[in-house]
Formats: C-alpha cells, sequence, structure tokens
C-alpha cells in the first residue's frame, strides 16, 4: 500500500474540508432560509479500491450535482483540481426542489439542484483560494441520477490519475426540518492535493511505491 | 474498482457494483464453471506499479492467467463487457473529457482481439451507470442499468433456461 500523505497533513487536509464544508453549509443556509447543520468531516487517503466503499453502496441510486473546478497553479506541478460533488437521497432531491419552489424531476428543478452545487462549490473552493492563494475556477455544474458508484468512480478514474489513491475530503450537511441530509463530497486531483499542501507550506512527500 | 476476482465455484456471484466509465470485463469458460470479472478504470498504465485491474492493457492479460490457473480453456473462453458509459457528456475538463468511457472500451476489446478472445455480448455506452454479475455456475452474465431491471447478457446454449436463478 503507497502511504502517501501522513497524519499532519491528512490533518491539514481536514481542516481545509471543515473550512469549506463550514462556508458551503453558511451558503445552504443563506439559500434555503433554514438551519443546515454540520458534522465532522473526515480526510481519506484511501487505496482507489477502498474509497468508493468509504463513500457509501455503489449501486445505490443517488441524486448528485458534480462540479470540477480547475485552477491555476502557475508552477510545474500539474494540474490543480477539486471536484466538487454533492450526494443525496431521491427524496431530499425533492424536498430540496420544493424549498426553492421548482417541481422536482423538470429541467428546473435539476437546474436549481446544479445552483444548489454551484453555490456550495464556489463557495468552499473561494474558501480554499483565499487560504491558499491559488486560483480555483468552479466549472459549469452537472446534475445525474446515478448509481453512486458510477458517479464516484468515474471521477476518481479522472482525480486519482496513476496513483492507487484516493483522496476523499467528506462533510455531511443536514437541514433542519426538512429529513434531508447531503453529501459534500471535495476529491482534489493528486496535483490540487499537493498544490493545496504546498500553499500550507506542508509540501507531501514523494510516493513510496 | 480496480480490481479483479477469479472463481470456479458453481455457487459463486462475481459482481461489479455502479460501473459508469470504468468497464467490467467478464471471461467465461463455455464448458467449465470458471469465470473471472475485472474492474478496469483506465486504458493504459504508465506507471511500473498498479492495481492489477485497473488498466485495460493490464488488466486482461492478469484475468487470463488468473482464470487458466482454474483450468479455464482459452479456446473455450469468451468475453463480455459492460460500462463504458460518458457520465459527464459534455463535459470539457477534468471528470469527462475526452470520454473516458469509450476508450476504456476500446482498450479492452484490443487487448482481447490481441489475446484472440471474442467478445460476445456487450452492454456498453450511452450515460447511465450499470452493475454486472457473473454466475459461475450458469456461465450467465447479466446487467442492470441504473434505474432498470436485470437483464441476461450471455449465457451458453447447452445450459438449460429453468436453472433456478443462483442470487
Amino acid at each position: 500500500m503507497i502511504t502517501r500523505y501522513d497524519e499532519q497533513q491528512l490533518d491539514a487536509l481536514r481542516e481545509l474540508a471543515s473550512i469549506g464544508s463550514g462556508t458551503a453549509a453558511t451558503a445552504l443556509a443563506q439559500m434555503l432560509g433554514r438551519p443546515v447543520e454540520l458534522a465532522v468531516p473526515r480526510a481519506l487517503a484511501l487505496p482507489l479500491a477502498d474509497a468508493l466503499d468509504a463513500v457509501g453502496e455503489p449501486d445505490a441510486m443517488v441524486a448528485s450535482v458534480v462540479l470540477p473546478t480547475t485552477g491555476c497553479a502557475g508552477g510545474d506541478r500539474g494540474d490543480a483540481e477539486i471536484i466538487v460533488l454533492l450526494l443525496f437521497s431521491y427524496s431530499c432531491a425533492a424536498n430540496l426542489c420544493e424549498m426553492l419552489g421548482v417541481e422536482p424531476r423538470s429541467e428546473l428543478g435539476d437546474s436549481a439542484l446544479g445552483e444548489i452545487g454551484n453555490v456550495l462549490g464556489a463557495s468552499a473552493v473561494g474558501a480554499f483560494a483565499q487560504m491558499t492563494g491559488l486560483t480555483l475556477e468552479p466549472q459549469p455544474p452537472h446534475v445525474l441520477f446515478d448509481m453512486l458508484g458510477a458517479v464516484v468512480a468515474s471521477i476518481l478514474s479522472a482525480t486519482a490519475g496513476e496513483l492507487e489513491l484516493a483522496l476523499v475530503l467528506d462533510a455531511s450537511l443536514t437541514v433542519e426540518e426538512a429529513e434531508c441530509g447531503l453529501s459534500f463530497l471535495l476529491l482534489p486531483t493528486v496535483g490540487g492535493a499537493d498544490e493545496l499542501l504546498g500553499r500550507l507550506g506542508l509540501d507531501p512527500v514523494p510516493p513510496t511505491r | 474498482m480496480g480490481e479483479l476476482a477469479v472463481s470456479a465455484t458453481p455457487e459463486d456471484e462475481l459482481v461489479s457494483m455502479g460501473l459508469g466509465s470504468c468497464v467490467g470485463v467478464a471471461l467465461v469458460d463455455r464448458e467449465r464453471a470458471v469465470a473471472g470479472l475485472a474492474h478496469v478504470m483506465l486504458p493504459a498504465a504508465n506507471a511500473a506499479y498498479s492495481a492489477p485491474a485497473k488498466f485495460a492493457d493490464r488488466a486482461v492479460p492478469t484475468l487470463l492467467a488468473c482464470i487458466e490457473r482454474l483450468g479455464a480453456e482459452r479456446e473455450r473462453m469468451i468475453a463480455v463487457l459492460a460500462g463504458g458509459a460518458q457520465m459527464f457528456a459534455g463535459a470539457k475538463t477534468g471528470v469527462g473529457g475526452l470520454d473516458l468511457g469509450a476508450r476504456n472500451e476500446a482498450a479492452v476489446r484490443s487487448a482481447l482481439a490481441d489475446a484472440g478472445i471474442p467478445v460476445r455480448a456487450a452492454a456498453t455506452g450511452g450515460d447511465r451507470g450499470r452493475t454486472v454479475r457473473v454466475r459461475v455456475g450458469e456461465a450467465r452474465v447479466s446487467v442492470k442499468e441504473a434505474g432498470g431491471v436485470e437483464v441476461s447478457l450471455w449465457h451458453p446454449h447447452f445450459l438449460a433456461d429453468d436453472l433456478v436463478e443462483a442470487s
């Protein structure tokens, strides 16, 4: 197994996840006009094969919003990208649409969910950008209703690249009085995580193979 | 993800759940209850080290070697593919660029052609996730698309259809 990140670096990433998801929770609360509770986030560096299991049941049907962000690191570290992923149940998707006054599972409903992803993702990466001085630019969101594994594995294929490691920053947001829980995941590419750590003065060690 | 499994135990069922752009490659011996399944994530390996099934160009030979060790014969072997979807249609960067699913499928097909193994059935492409199951005893491969029902993709003709479904 590859040990790439040490405890101190994982702590730093957890702290980033905490700040990012805190900002996202505030943005969601403002958007919905309801309190949003935030659980303590996790930062996991896992072998690819285990990363999916850590997120949930691979063939469970979920609603998801995927927001890729591209970074301009201006160095030779490669692409600094973070994929923001929101996962929630179908019923939660319907609740969110109702709160925003749009028909669930309609073009407008999907667009509203994409907007939630946009606002949450942009506020989280905005906080990262402020802390690290990194330019992170959110791309248009994708709204998918599909198998959890299909969504997550397709993203991890892109973020993990040659490494056998997936970095998962995971926080859960609960919209109060709405029976609605969202998983808020930040999936940095290896270049993205290295860049964030480098900016925090915790340069990553080269991978041991 | 990036893993493979083989079995010569008739009661076994090999499963890859939630395939998106990944491709599930099933190899089945038509006459013996020996089968294997690999979960391919990317077309080709650059790194010297990798999980056995992550890259198409490595997964096919590795899977082949593993099921031959369990007594499968190459002349009787067929392949069935599932997955290779384009989950993020229209994505320009990161998550969906350059249709990873189609490239995965092409790489798997090319590796299978090199090994002389025919692809007899495939449920690939599109934009939905899939779960693929291989019932070793029946040599049956089935697929279920997200939001759909399970359908049989391939099974040997000499096996009666009234065999009890192993689930």
